[in-house]
């Protein structure tokens, strides 16, 4: 048996056929021509650049990895620029002026955000701090039983452990 | 029962020390946590609201004749960026094509072709037809100069050039007439916006 029959029963159920071919919609923005390319330096720049600006519509990618109509049209400007001779500062600050700082990967280390570099490092030392003060205890509490003669108990603790015991035996 | 006096072991203050820095840790945590509940994450800021707009001069798609955006100035624009590809820009071209026809004799209406083919806008435009004329973007930078973030966003431009703001979504007609009627309001007297 052969399929051909099956087909054209499917084809006349669903009323389709294979002289019209269904219209798909089409979900994504066409592939169009870029500018004029730039020499191999200043691809790179506009490479490295647009590794560290924010695509606004994605989820933490730069425009350089991101294939959102948008980044491509952000890394256009990106390379618009780089040809104009701006320099990496006035780039980043075209796109702050119209994105915020919500435009660069990495925020900017002044104000607030001077927490998000010191405030790790604050914490590192402090865990640091900590540990080395319990090791250092515990190497005082350890050092009277690796063989040298007994020290005495600190007066405060005996003069303790002397009226607990009278309490006890009250 | 007598009193003893127990001096406090160096462990105990340590032991403060943690409390103290775990609770200014946590305070900190629901500080943010306060400041950022009921905003959206995703939302990206616009900063050229109250803002000269930018300067542009693209073809028209009907017939390639440049428009130049200094000449638009002295009446209020809208500017609607837009694309075929774009199922929300397809929703909402009634409501553009409806404002157009109510409100354009007050205000300018533009579109924006948005990283698209001028084939697929000429297309669009013969099926859906447009009151308004259409410009071509053909590398998307003038988008990026006005810090579109998608399509469709829709900008109102008052009669100096100033952006008084954006709608970063499909416009609905209530929105855009409040909008409009905020755009052609005449100036306060005493010089600042409407």
């Amino acid at each position: 048996m052969t399929l051909a029959p099956l087909l054209a029963a499917i084809l006349a159920v669903t009323g389709s056929g294979l002289a019209e071919p269904p219209v798909i919609a089409e979900p994504l923005a066409p592939q169009r021509l870029a500018g004029e390319p730039l020499d191999p330096a200043r691809e790179a720049r506009v490479q490295a650049l647009a590794k560290v600006l924010r695509c606004p519509v994605c989820q933490g990618l730069s425009i350089a990895d991101s294939p959102s109509s948008m980044a491509r049209a952000q890394l256009e400007k990106v390379r618009e620029l780089v040809r104009e001779g701006k320099t990496d500062q006035e780039i980043f600050a075209y796109f702050e002026a119209r994105y915020g700082e919500f435009a660069l990967l990495e925020p900017k280390a002044q104000g607030i955000n001077l927490l998000a570099w010191v405030g790790p490092m604050a914490l590192l030392l402090f865990g640091f701090f900590v540990i080395l003060s319990q090791v250092r205890r515990r190497g005082s509490a350890v050092s009277p039983a690796q063989g040298g003669p007994p020290a005495a108990a600190p007066p405060a603790e005996d003069e303790y452990l002397r009226q607990v015991r009278s309490e006890i035996e009250r | 029962m007598s009193d003893v006096a127990r001096p406090a072991p160096p462990r105990r203050t340590l032991l403060w020390l943690f409390a103290a820095g775990a609770c200014l840790f946590v305070l900190g945590v629901l500080a943010v946590w306060w400041k950022a509940f009921g905003t959206d994450p995703h939302r990206v800021p616009f900063e050229l609201e109250g803002q000269p707009a930018p300067t542009f001069t693209l073809r028209r798609l009907d017939n390639g004749e440049p428009v130049s955006f200094d000449k638009l100035k002295g009446n209020p624009l809208v500017l609607n960026f837009w694309a075929t590809w774009c199922g929300p820009c397809r929703q909402e071209h009634p409501v553009l094509e409806w404002a157009a026809g109510r409100f354009g004799d007050k205000v300018q209406f533009y579109g924006v072709v948005f990283e698209d083919s001028e084939e697929n806008a000429r297309r669009f435009i013969a099926e859906h037809g447009a009151r308004y004329p259409q410009l071509i973007d053909p590398t998307s930078t003038m988008a990026v100069d006005y810090g579109v973030t998608g399509v469709p966003e829709t900008y109102f431009i008052d009669r100096d050039g100033i952006i008084r703001g954006k709608v970063a979504q499909p416009i609905d007609p209530q929105t855009m007439t409040e909008r409009i009627r905020e755009l052609v309001a005449p100036p306060a007297p005493d010089g600042g916006s409407p």
